[in-house]
């Protein structure tokens, strides 16, 4: 039965996933075509003569319809070819094998920070609702919400890396190649990507307690002399899950985006700076590729999702 | 005496081709001894130089790039067969003496003993390898450069002779650049279009790896053939696009070096500890661009008028901190061909500005579009821009976006703005600055006008004139053109602005603008 639903669940999903990916890398494609100016200018050279400009034009494809290039690009990442760079000729699939962990360090980091943190603090603020804590909490929270990740990473930047020297400025090192000088370098960006989300975390877990907190199967275990902390960790908690999980898995998706100015900041070599690069420059199959991968990610988050769904609750299955 | 050990402050020796190929002669023993006067005593080899790059190359094949940021990782792996000297960008041998016994020959006589670093030698074959490459590659951007080369000989085992179609002086400062940067012919022959991304050279150091958008690493080339160059034993690029960025990496003391920075981070450069800056003129000319075809700027009481009103010196101040220098041409005081003379031509005067305005039929003042892009210092240098020419009616519409959109729609098919305010990065020779934007073909001649018949033939005869006095009062007559047609208005030279360790020694800025880390030493 439950094996049944989730097997129903993943093929919805990987049905749905196709018309998506074309979409997104089609919606792409094309205004990334409609922006002025021209990759074969660049490649060109300074001394570029409009001779050599139509050449290049030529030799990479660029004055083929808009239709068959992107048929050809579509057809080839399908059979696993995300093409080279047209500016520097590396392959699409290598870049993004180098720039995908230094992005998912610093989400999965974050994600643990605003998880962390943000399910206790919601619990606390749960725990007396409209209270002193809660009132400071919620305060703190609209803060945390308000707050522009760029500038709280400038901050942090500015105060623990450049006056204090604790952590790295900028930069990213791989996992593989050393894990604590990975997570020394990704800190403060997770830190700068987490405050949002800790913010968001708790103040949705607190009102989804509120409202089950005040529901009459939890005023039955109150009369039957369970604690409040049992009730709110065991019970409520439980009841919350679902809402927690969607609340963590759009934050997750979120914070994929919002790497892009988080990167910027701090010069990490990821997903966002590798797609703002490529765009400033109309390197198309770059672009393509993360977006490729992007909207790949972001289906298998949601799938992933959806399969905790059957488990948290069972009128889902 | 070569150019290297000249100090920086000697006059100008003007050498004539005799000169030349005196010191071209003498230049073959004394290549192993050059060294600048300058350098600071007993550099210390070893340690890794660690380098903010601004910018990812196009590719590490000096012959298939196109980006005027890839030189300063491309003379890390590439000795070029010309040198020029760092204050004036007069040329001096490198990997070989030149000389030019008739106008349409060119003679490369190559130091003995260079190899490549995968240990092919780098001898005649190899250069008429490469010039060839570059003349007829399908994928070679340096096709134009290489335009005047008729032929290439291999005349000796270390001897090309290089036959050309017409008369073309400049060949020597083209072979500074990127056509002069020699790549190993078995590298090519064996990795084809890998190449561009597996570079051998025969520079100071060899290629190590090139993550795209992140870092460049080089190691010191144990068989480089200068023993006072190359003290380094590696560098390694972080590519941080973001200037400000790039200069963070430097003062947080993860990185050494940081080029190219933007003179309104200086003060976070004088507040830091522990840094220094070292600042020099560039050939980098900020500047409005016409379109010459367009109206009302294919009048030239127009221009002349933009030209009056621009506050050059005021401009320096606001835009660039100082740190820089008016520019009253299309080059800086310090380079060969300055003409003294013109500074005197557009003094500011508003009153002249709108005499001529009135008299052009803009009595009461125009509107112009202005293509400019949206970088903090781009928007800043637009507002001064703007209000300077506000005050003689000169009413300055801005469009806005990333470089190669405005340039691309500036310069391309599109013909959009009248002007675009922008900058000219500079060439090794100025035969090619002058053609490149006023050549009636030359893409960065927005309107592809021919501007006047003895500017066209001025062009031919910069690139004729044997001696380099002659070239030089040429160059006098062609600026001189150029200015009095308005063809162009110049703001400002930006200077070269570094920040550095204090632990860097021997740095200093080139006339390019783009650094070199020949001289470079790690002490402490």
């Amino acid at each position: 039965m439950l094996a049944s639903a989730r097997l129903r669940v993943i093929r919805r999903r990987l049905l749905q996933a196709l018309p998506v990916l074309v979409l997104a890398t089609l919606v792409v494609f094309g205004l990334l075509k409609l922006m002025p100016g021209d990759i074969a200018i660049t490649l060109a050279g300074e001394n570029a003569t409009d001779q050599r400009i139509a050449e290049i034009r030529e030799q990479y494809g660029l004055n083929r319809p808009f239709l068959v290039q992107y048929g050809s690009w579509l057809a080839n990442a399908f059979q696993g070819d995300l093409s080279k760079s047209l500016a520097t000729g590396e392959p699409v699939a290598t870049s993004i094998a180098r720039a995908f962990p230094n992005t998912l360090l610093i989400v999965v980091l974050a994600m643990a920070v605003a998880l962390g943190l943000g399910i206790p603090l919601g619990l606390l603020a749960a725990s007396r609702p409209d209270g002193l804590r809660d009132r400071l909490l919620t305060s703190a929270a609209s803060l945390g919400i308000a707050v522009p990740s760029f500038w709280l990473a400038m901050i942090l930047v500015a105060w623990l890396a450049l006056d204090f020297g604790w952590f790295p400025a900028t930069g990213a090192v791989p996992l593989k190649d050393s894990i604590p000088k990975a997570l020394h370098h990704a800190i403060l960006p997770a830190l700068a990507l987490a405050a949002g989300g800790v913010a968001e975390v708790s103040r949705q877990l607190r009102s989804s307690l509120v409202e089950i907190l005040a529901s009459p199967p939890v005023r039955t275990l109150r009369a039957k002399g369970l604690s409040a902390s049992v009730i709110l960790c065991k019970h409520g908690l439980k009841n919350a899950g679902v809402n927690l999980l969607t609340v963590a898995t759009l934050l997750f998706n979120r914070m994929l985006a919002a790497t892009v100015v988080v990167e910027a900041v701090f010069a990490i070599p990821g997903m966002g700076n590798l797609i703002v690069n490529a765009a400033l420059t109309r390197d198309l199959p770059v672009v393509q590729g993360v977006v490729f991968v992007m909207v790949l990610v972001v289906i298998t988050v949601n799938l992933l999702a959806d399969l905790l769904y059957t488990v948290l609750d069972p009128r889902i299955r | 005496m070569t150019d290297a050990d000249r100090p920086a402050s000697a006059p100008l020796a003007w050498a004539t081709r005799r000169d030349l190929m005196a010191l071209a002669g003498a230049s073959v023993g004394a290549l192993a001894v050059a060294g600048p006067a300058w350098a600071q005593p007993a550099p210390k080899r070893g340690g890794v130089l660690k380098v903010s790059a601004n910018a990812n190359p196009s590719s590490l094949d000096p012959a298939t790039g196109g980006a005027g940021s890839d030189h300063t990782f491309l003379w890390t792996i590439y000795d070029t067969l010309v040198e020029w000297d760092y204050d004036t960008l007069k040329t001096k041998p490198g990997l070989a003496a030149f000389n030019f016994p008739d106008p349409r020959t060119l003679v490369l006589d190559l130091r003995p003993g260079i190899s490549f670093h995968d240990g092919s030698p780098l001898d005649a074959a190899a250069v008429k390898f490469n010039l060839d490459r570059g003349r007829q590659d399908a994928r070679s951007n340096i096709k134009a450069d290489l335009s005047s080369v008729a032929s290439v000989d291999v005349s000796g085992p270390l001897q090309v002779t290089v036959k050309l179609l017409r008369p073309d002086t400049a060949l020597p400062a083209i072979l500074s650049d990127r056509a002069g940067m020699m790549v190993s012919p078995k590298a090519v022959q064996a990795l084809g279009k890998d190449h561009d991304r597996k570079p051998v050279g025969a520079g100071p150091w060899r290629f190590v790896s090139w993550a795209d958008n992140e870092k460049i690493v080089v190691s010191r080339a144990d068989n480089y053939w200068r023993k006072d160059r190359g003290f380094v034993d590696g560098i390694e690029f972080s590519i941080i696009p973001e200037l400000a960025t790039g200069l963070r990496a430097v003062v947080a003391g993860q990185g050494d070096f940081a080029y190219q920075v933007p003179p309104r981070l200086m003060p976070l450069i004088d507040k830091a500890k522990d840094l220094q800056k070292v600042t020099g003129p560039t050939l980098y000319c900020l500047q409005l661009y016409f379109n010459l075809a367009k109206k009302p700027l294919d009048n030239l009481k127009v221009r002349q008028a933009i030209n009056f009103a621009l506050d050059r010196p005021s401009f320096v101040k606001a835009s660039l901190a100082g740190v820089g220098e008016p520019a009253y041409m299309n080059l800086p005081k310090s380079h060969w061909a300055y003409d003294e003379t013109l500074v005197k031509l557009y003094p500011h005067n508003l009153e002249m500005a709108r005499k001529l305005l009135a008299e052009a039929g803009f009595k009461d003042g125009i509107e112009l579009t202005v293509g400019s892009y949206t970088d903090q210092d781009s928007v800043r240098r637009s507002e001064i821009v703007g209000e300077q020419l506000r005050k003689v009616g000169i009413r300055l519409k801005f469009i806005t976006g990333t470089i190669p959109e405005i340039s691309g729609q500036f310069f391309g098919n599109e013909k959009k703005f009248d002007m675009l305010l922008s900058a000219w990065t500079g060439r090794p020779d100025p035969s090619m600055t002058y053609s490149l934007m006023y050549a009636k073909d030359a893409y960065f001649n927005a309107g592809r006008v021919e501007l006047s018949k003895e500017l066209t033939e001025l062009l031919a005869e910069s690139r004729a004139a044997e001696r380099i006095e002659g070239r030089k009062l040429i160059f006098w007559r062609l600026q001189r053109i150029v200015m009095e047609q308005a063809l162009v208005a110049p703001l400002a030279f930006q200077y070269e602005l570094v920040a550095a360790s204090q632990k860097v020694k021997g740095y200093k800025a080139n006339l390019l603008g783009k650094p070199k880390y020949e001289f470079i030493s790690l002490q402490g």
